[in-house]
């Protein structure tokens, strides 16, 4: 029985170390995407310090933008489990704001300028 | 179901909601993975599992979910829907694998505990129909382990005492 418990154990870690080379395969931060379920709504350039403010499903979702991280400030949730998050700087953990179905994260801009020449 | 039977499940889902409740004042790694928990309910529903019957294990998962969601989150809210698809989920394979007999009662608490990650993250994707949420998986899974040790074994412990509810 105890063989059996190590055994997925062990499946499990093989699990997670296979999503983790899936999913953060791509490790950009030049763009941060602000979605509201899966529609982006905002596209945010890291470099520049502001705040934004754009509308959850709770209330606005008030989100800053400090020395290339970026964080949600204020939003109206029963936890307010994103505000406690903090600031983040890359892709591996977006800001997930389950009540106000918003997700912020860095991503890869595209660059369209450098297709033209 | 008998006069017994229904007050032993009254105090089983008391016990569930109060744990959880108290549970959410503890904040743990929730800088790294926000709403990532213990589960300490689970050792109740473990606890139910082993000494009763998968029945009662049912019963004491749903209400305490639809218990907790009445008195915290607001019934039929997002979050209400994230924990009853994480408890059904959970319940579920962990039942199944009970029957089976070929893991312990800390791999079925381990099982239960990436299944129940897995349900939230499933019903996430369809409710906030957002494929990010997946993200969230490989943080959970490997937590899951530790988690899932911990209420296997504080499981196991509760169950030695000879004493019933």
């Amino acid at each position: 029985m105890i063989k059996n418990d190590i055994k997925l154990i062990v499946l499990i870690l093989i699990l997670v170390i296979i999503l983790m080379l899936v999913l953060f395969k791509d490790n950009s931060n030049n763009e941060i995407l602000v979605y509201y379920e899966d529609k982006i709504i905002k596209r945010i350039n890291p470099n520049i310090d502001n705040t934004y403010t754009v509308e959850g499903y709770l209330g606005d979702v008030v989100i800053e933008v400090k020395d290339k991280k970026v964080r949600v400030k204020e939003e109206t949730s029963p936890y307010h489990l994103c505000s406690k998050q903090s600031f983040i700087s890359n892709s591996y953990t977006p800001i997930i704001c389950l009540p106000n179905k918003i997700v912020i994260k860095f991503s890869q801009k595209e660059d369209i300028d450098e297709v033209v020449y | 179901m008998d006069l017994k039977m229904i007050t032993r499940v009254s105090i089983l889902i008391a016990l569930s909601v109060v744990i959880n409740i108290l549970e959410s004042y503890i904040p743990f790694f929730n800088n790294i993975i926000p709403g990532l928990k213990l589960g300490f309910a689970n050792i109740i529903i473990i606890y139910t599992l082993y000494k009763y019957d998968s029945k009662t294990a049912i019963y004491v998962s749903l209400i305490r979910v639809l218990l907790v969601g009445l008195l915290r989150t607001g019934l039929f809210s997002i979050t209400f829907f994230f924990s009853l698809a994480g408890a059904i989920l959970s319940i579920l394979v962990m039942i199944i694998a009970k029957k089976i007999k070929i893991l312990s009662i800390i791999g079925v608490s381990i099982i239960g505990s990436v299944f129940h990650s897995l349900g939230q993250i499933i019903i996430g994707i369809i409710l906030l129909n957002n494929k990010n949420i997946i993200y969230y998986l490989p943080y959970l899974l490997l937590f899951s382990i530790p988690t899932g040790i911990f209420i296997g074994v504080i499981s196991k412990k509760i169950l030695e005492y000879p004493k019933n509810i």
